[in-house]
C-alpha cells in the first residue's frame, strides 16, 4: 500500500509532468459538459413554461424526463451506443436525457408557484401573456429554477467523467486508465479538477443568484439614483 | 337625438361614464353570478358596491375591466362597449387595487408604481416625476420610499402604493376590490381618509367592491347593495340609512350600528373633512377677510402635501394680520388628536372644554379632518333615533 506522503509525491509529479494534458482533458470535459447543459437549458425552459400553460401534458411530460433519471447512468450511455455510435454525441446525448428532470421540473413548478393575485393584479393592469411571463412570473421563479439548473450542472459534470467508458473524452480518460493500471495518481489528477469544475460552477450560480437578488438589485438602484442626484441636483 | 330610439337601452349608453345595461353572468354549470343589471356610474362618482359574499358584486367589477366576461347585456366605458376594445388596452387605461395588494415583490416601490406608465411606454423621466410625486402627495418621501422592496413596507403603506400603482397612468376610472379589507383597522381607517381627500382632487369614476358597511357608508356618493347577483338597493348613504327598501337591506345595514359605538371607540366615525383650510403662506389678512364673511372661529393651516402645520383662532389672526403676517405665524399645535390613539370620550371632553373644532393627525403629522361639535350631535340624534325603525326588524 503506498503511504500518504509518497501519493503526494507520486501526484505532484505526474502532474508536473502532464499537465498540458490535463489541461486538455478539462477542456474537453468543460466542453462536453457546457454543451450538454446548454441543450438542457435550450429545451427544458421552454418546454416548463410550455407545460405550465398545458397542464394535463404536464406529468406526462415530466414523467418521462424522471424515467431517464432513474436509469443508471453508465447503462443509459451504454444503451445510447445503439443510435449514437461511441463518442462525444452519445455522451452529450445521455447527459442532456439524464439531467432534463431538475430544469424541466423547477421550471414548471417555480413558474406554478407565482402566487395567482399577482398574475391576476398584472393582467388587470393590462399585460400580455408573454409581459407577464417575462416581467412578472420568469423573475419571480428565477430563484427555483436556477436551483434546478444548478443541480443538473453538478450532475452533468459528475457524469461526464463517465463519457470516456463509451469512448469519449473528459477527465474520465485520467481516471479509467488510472484504474485500469492501478496508479491512483492519476485517478487524482482525472478526479480533483473534475470536482473542482462542478464546485466552481456550483459557486458560480450561487453568486450570480445573490448577484441579481431583488434585495441587491434595489441598494444598486437607490445607489444610481443618489449618484444621479449628486451630478445634476 | 333621434326620437325612436328602438332600444331605450342604447340611448344610456351615453349617460355615465361606466354603464351596465341588462348585465348577466353565467357560468358553465348554470349558476347566475350577476342577474341582469342595470346600473349607471357617472363621471367622478365613488360608488360602493356592497353584499354578502358571492352576491356577484366581484364578479360585476371584473366584467368592467374584462376578467371576465358577461354573458350577456353589453357594458359601455366612456359610452364604448368594453367588448369592441383590446382587453389589453382597455385594462391599461383603467385602475385596479385588490385586496391581496398584489405589489411585485421583485420590484422596488418606484418600479411596482410606474408598472402601467412603463406599458404604456413613457419616457424614464416622465416614469420617475410621477412616481415622486404620487409618493408626495400621498406623504411618503420619494428618496425614502422609491427603492424599497414592497417586503420593507407595512401593511398600511404597502396597499398605500397598490393605489398609487393604480393612479399613476392617470385613468378615468378605478377599480377597488376589497382594497382594505386585508388592513389592520387603524390603517384601514387612515387608508380610508386619504382616499377620500385624492378623490377630492382628483374625481376619478371609482367602483369599489367591499363587505363592509361602515366603509360603503364613510367613502361612497352611493351604495349599490346586491344580493344573489340583482340590485337590492341604489342610494346615497344617507337615502340607504334613512330609507331601508328591504328587510334585507335593513338588516345589512345592520339595525343597532349605532348603538352598538361606545365612548371609548376610535374617533375616525367622527372625522368630517373641513372645507376651511389654508395653506401656511397665505396671507393673514386675506385669511382673517374669509374667516368673517363665513362667520368661523378657527381654521386649519395644512401644507400641500397634508401636513398639519397647525389651528389658527380668529383672535390670533387679527393680531398677525395686523403687522402684515402670513398664516403660519397665526397657527398652534395644543389643540389636536392623534388618530392612531383618540377615543370619542376624548374628543368630547375637548370640545366640552372649548367649544373649536379639533384637528386629527396621524403619528407623522398628516392632515386626517376635523371634528365638529355638529358632527358629535349628529351621531347623538342618530342614535336617539335607531328605536323607531327596530320594531320591523326580522319580519321575513
Amino acid at each position: 500500500m503506498l503511504t500518504d506522503q509518497s501519493l503526494i509525491e507520486l501526484f505532484l509529479k505526474y502532474v508536473a509532468r502532464s499537465y498540458p494534458r490535463i489541461f486538455e482533458l478539462t477542456l474537453q470535459h468543460l466542453t462536453i459538459s457546457a454543451i450538454a447543459l446548454c441543450i438542457t437549458l435550450t429545451v427544458c425552459i421552454p418546454t416548463g413554461i410550455f407545460l405550465t400553460r398545458r397542464e394535463k401534458l404536464a406529468p406526462y411530460v415530466i414523467g418521462v424526463a424522471n424515467v431517464f433519471q432513474t436509469i443508471p447512468s453508465l447503462a443509459l450511455l451504454g444503451f445510447l451506443i445503439f443510435f449514437f455510435g461511441i463518442g462525444n454525441d452519445n455522451a452529450i446525448c445521455a447527459l442532456f436525457l439524464y439531467s432534463m428532470l431538475p430544469v424541466l421540473q423547477n421550471t414548471y413548478t417555480g413558474i406554478k408557484n407565482v402566487p395567482q393575485h399577482l398574475v391576476q393584479a398584472a393582467k388587470g393592469m393590462g399585460m400580455t401573456d408573454f409581459q407577464i411571463l417575462w416581467t412578472v412570473q420568469l423573475p419571480l421563479a428565477r430563484p427555483v429554477i436556477l436551483a434546478g439548473i444548478r443541480v443538473a450542472t453538478v450532475w452533468i459534470i459528475g457524469t461526464a467523467t463517465l463519457a470516456s467508458a463509451i469512448g469519449g473524452g473528459g477527465l474520465g480518460k485520467l481516471i479509467f486508465s488510472g484504474l485500469a493500471s492501478i496508479r491512483y495518481e492519476i485517478i487524482l489528477a482525472g478526479a480533483i479538477p473534475a470536482t473542482l469544475l462542478a464546485l466552481a460552477a456550483d459557486q458560480g450560480f450561487k453568486t450570480f443568484q445573490a448577484h441579481y437578488s431583488p434585495e441587491r438589485r434595489a441598494q444598486r438602484m437607490a445607489k444610481a439614483a443618489l449618484k444621479h442626484k449628486a451630478v445634476k441636483p | 337625438m333621434k326620437e325612436n330610439q328602438p332600444d331605450h337601452r342604447e340611448k344610456r349608453k351615453d349617460e355615465g361614464m361606466v354603464v351596465f345595461s341588462n348585465v348577466s353572468k353565467v357560468y358553465g354549470d348554470g349558476t347566475k353570478a350577476v342577474d341582469e343589471l342595470d346600473l349607471v356610474i357617472n363621471k367622478g362618482e365613488l360608488v360602493s358596491l356592497i353584499g354578502p359574499s358571492g352576491c356577484g358584486k366581484t364578479t360585476t367589477l371584473k366584467m368592467v375591466n374584462r376578467l371576465e366576461d358577461c354573458t350577456y347585456g353589453k357594458i359601455y366605458l366612456g359610452g364604448k362597449d368594453i367588448t369592441s376594445m383590446d382587453p389589453v388596452k382597455l385594462r391599461r387605461g383603467i385602475g385596479y387595487v385588490v385586496q391581496e395588494i398584489a405589489l411585485m415583490p421583485h420590484m422596488s416601490v418606484a418600479e411596482n408604481i410606474a408598472m402601467v406608465p412603463k406599458l404604456h411606454r413613457w419616457s424614464r423621466k416622465r416614469m420617475r416625476d410621477r412616481v415622486e410625486e404620487l409618493l408626495a402627495m400621498s406623504g411618503l418621501e420619494p428618496s425614502k420610499f422609491s427603492y424599497r422592496l414592497p417586503d420593507q413596507l407595512s401593511g398600511g403603506q404597502k396597499q398605500r402604493i397598490g393605489v398609487l400603482r393604480a393612479l399613476a397612468a392617470e385613468p378615468e376610472v378605478v377599480l377597488m376590490d376589497e382594497p382594505f379589507g386585508a388592513l389592520d383597522p387603524i390603517s384601514r381607517d387612515v387608508l380610508q381618509n386619504e382616499l377620500l381627500s385624492i378623490q377630492q382632487k382628483l374625481h376619478k369614476t371609482i367602483i369599489f367592491v367591499t363587505h363592509d358597511m361602515d366603509e360603503a357608508l364613510k367613502i361612497s356618493d352611493r351604495i349599490v347593495i346586491m344580493r344573489d347577483g340583482k340590485i337590492e338597493q341604489i342610494g346615497t348613504p344617507t337615502d340607504i340609512q334613512e330609507n331601508p327598501r328591504t328587510n334585507f337591506v335593513r338588516n345589512f345595514i345592520g339595525e343597532d350600528r349605532l348603538s352598538q359605538i361606545s365612548p371609548d371607540d376610535s374617533v375616525s366615525i367622527l372625522i368630517e373633512d373641513p372645507w376651511d383650510r389654508v395653506t401656511p403662506d397665505t396671507n393673514a389678512r386675506e385669511v382673517l377677510e374669509k374667516m368673517e364673511n363665513a362667520d368661523i372661529e378657527s381654521i386649519q393651516v395644512i401644507d400641500k402635501n397634508d401636513r398639519w402645520i397647525g389651528m389658527a383662532l380668529l383672535r390670533d389672526v387679527k393680531r398677525v394680520a395686523r403687522v402684515q403676517g402670513r398664516i403660519r405665524e397665526a397657527a398652534t399645535r395644543k389643540r389636536k388628536l392623534y388618530i392612531e390613539e383618540a377615543t370619542m370620550r376624548d374628543a368630547a371632553e375637548m370640545l366640552a372644554d372649548k367649544p373649536f373644532s379639533i384637528p386629527v393627525i396621524d403619528k407623522d403629522d398628516i392632515f386626517i379632518g376635523v371634528i365638529t361639535e355638529a358632527g358629535v350631535a349628529r351621531l347623538t340624534i342618530g342614535r336617539l333615533k335607531r328605536p323607531a325603525g327596530g320594531g320591523v326588524r326580522n319580519v321575513d
